[in-house]
């Protein structure tokens, strides 16, 4: 059960891991003794595949992401990102289930940032930067300021933020999760045209089953403290989805399967 | 699932960008200023009809028109001017140069987890103590003259401004500072670009309060021992029993007070732009 429909496209060696987790665990030191965050997580991402993190709050999920992206070591166990070891750089963004735009700073500056911090000269870049803002639909928006934008107008800045450098592998903390449901499917639909379209990695942490399964191509589930990984479910149909995959029988088997592995019953296998 | 059925959903956000709300009209606003103008005149007819009738005594409680005789008179006399220039000058160095150091002590210990926790005893312990009670020690080192006053004035308006300027640096928002992280941003970077502006707000609150206390600590070094200055004046024309005087001095502070705080007020308002516009947008 932990690796159903097995050999249909995971992993094929044209396209080997991006991603390598082995044998990773975290262990937080508090006040009260030390905490287990992640215990023994092995995950492997090829090359243009959509996975998620899938799993309830306080299952570690948030913490993998952060070892993913070099803000904080794991505790044991092996990563590694694109051969190397994980560490801030551009051909990794993060994003946020918070915006976090800089009110200071209108549209366009906010999703020029990571140009700016990595010493690039801002001119070259202000064509990419409106560029992507006409691609997630804010042409005309450039010179706002955050308070004019609904919230999901600010994470599509956002999201024009972390595109920006054109990072190959997409960390994503529950992007939308802060959204109204209509504008989270929207911009879940958006999000996976545009990592189809430009054959992006993407790491999706959720606790959605339903966005989970409309967008990736593997799920893995987590289980609550310590997050340990209870199973994988893959989702074999072609990207990009539309949201009438989610009214097939497809949809809501896998959508069973997630919630079978979500349930601990399979556990211990 | 039945709530997802649906094929299609719209594909714009259902929550529309805040437009701006409808012109309240001329009336809605200059209720404020007329309602204020109208309650001074209240104000000043009450005072002088209560002195006329003897009610108040005018030994005490002067009446307006006196206050204002007098201020007028003030104005006339040559020495008032070199009086307002020594207290003008000793609120303006002392607010400037207590800014900057409780702007730069203030950014050192917000960014130095270190050296906050060496200094906490000492910040806790200048904080409870009545700053006034430094203007006997600062004449006693620094002399009657203009300085002793100017160091008054920044050892009271200092302390507001580095509080909040460590408070705005330590409270930055850390999911900020991890996408900052994220970008490969240097310390530097993290610090000019998102911890100063993103304290800004706090940091200007704490340059109001300074502002309105260098003020407080130049007048009270004044009292305390000074041969000039209008905290000098107000002293000798109280000692004379020139009540009407006094009066119009006060007056004088107090008009001297609002000028400063509305150009801070101003400047904050340019500089710190998106709070003002964000409290715009919410209350609307």
């Amino acid at each position: 059960m932990t690796q159903p429909r097995q050999g249909t496209e995971v992993l094929p060696s044209a396209n080997p891991a991006i991603i390598g987790v082995n044998g990773l665990s975290k262990t937080y030191q508090s006040g009260s003794g030390p905490i287990e965050a992640l215990a023994d997580i092995s995950i492997e991402v090829a090359r243009g595949e959509i996975v998620a993190m899938l799993g309830p709050s306080g299952c570690g999920k948030s913490t993998l992401l952060e070892i993913l992206a070099g803000l904080i070591p794991p505790t044991s166990g092996e990563v590694t990102i694109d051969g190397q070891n994980p560490r801030p750089r551009a051909e990794v963004g993060l994003m946020f289930q918070q915006a976090l735009l800089f009110p200071w700073r209108t549209v366009l500056a906010n999703v020029m940032l990571p140009a700016e911090l990595s010493q690039q000269s801002a001119r070259d870049w202000e064509a990419r930067a409106n560029e992507l803002l006409g691609m997630v639909g804010l042409e005309g928006w450039a010179e706002k300021y955050h308070w004019e934008l609904s919230g999901g107008m600010q994470q599509r800045v956002a999201l024009a933020r972390v595109l920006l450098l054109d990072p190959e592998i997409l960390l994503l903390d529950e992007p939308f999760g802060a959204l109204d449901e209509m504008t989270r499917e929207s911009l879940d639909l958006e999000m996976m045209r545009i990592a189809s379209d430009a054959d992006k990695t993407v790491v999706l942490v959720t606790h959605n089953v339903y966005e989970a399964a409309l967008m990736c191509d593997r799920i893995f589930v987590f289980t609550p403290r310590p997050g340990r990984i209870a199973g994988v479910v893959e989702i074999d149909e072609p990207r990009p989805r539309s949201l009438a995959f989610s009214t097939t029988s497809e949809f809501s088997e896998r959508v069973a399967e997630v919630r079978t592995l979500l349930s601990g019953e399979n556990i211990d296998e | 699932m039945s709530e997802r059925t649906a094929t299609k959903e719209p594909a714009t956000d259902s929550r529309a960008a805040p437009t701006p709300g409808g012109d309240p009209g001329w009336k809605e606003r200059a209720i404020g200023p007329i309602g204020a103008i109208i309650l001074a005149i209240i104000i000043v007819v009450i005072g002088e009809l209560l002195v006329l009738n003897g009610i108040l005594n005018d030994i005490i409680v002067p009446r307006p028109t006196d206050v204002f005789t007098a201020l007028i008179a003030t104005f006339s006399e040559g020495f008032f001017y070199r009086h307002l220039w020594v207290t003008t000058l000793e609120v303006l160095i002392g607010f400037v140069v207590g800014t900057v150091l409780g702007f730069a002590l203030g950014a050192f210990l917000g960014v130095s987890k270190r050296a906050r926790a060496i200094s906490y005893p000492y910040i806790v312990a200048f904080q409870g103590l009545p700053k006034v009670v430094l203007a006997p020690v600062f004449i006693t080192i620094f002399g009657f003259g203009i300085e002793s006053k100017i160091v008054m004035a920044i050892a009271i308006s200092f302390f507001p401004v580095l509080i909040n300027t460590m408070a705005g640096l330590t409270g930055v928002d850390p999911q900020a500072r991890r996408l900052m992280r994220s970008l490969n941003a240097s310390d530097w970077h993290i610090f000019t670009k998102l911890s100063l502006p993103s304290s800004l707000p706090l940091i200007f609150a704490g340059i109001k309060t300074g502002l309105t206390l260098a003020l407080v600590g130049a007048i009270v070094g004044e009292f305390v021992g000074a041969d000039s200055g209008l905290g000098y004046l107000l002293d000798v024309y109280s000692y004379q029993l020139e009540i009407p005087r006094v009066w119009a001095i006060t007056t004088v502070l107090a008009a001297m007070g609002v000028v400063l705080f509305l150009f801070i007020e101003w400047v904050d308002r340019k500089v710190v732009f998106w709070q003002s516009q964000r409290e715009l947008s919410t209350t609307m």
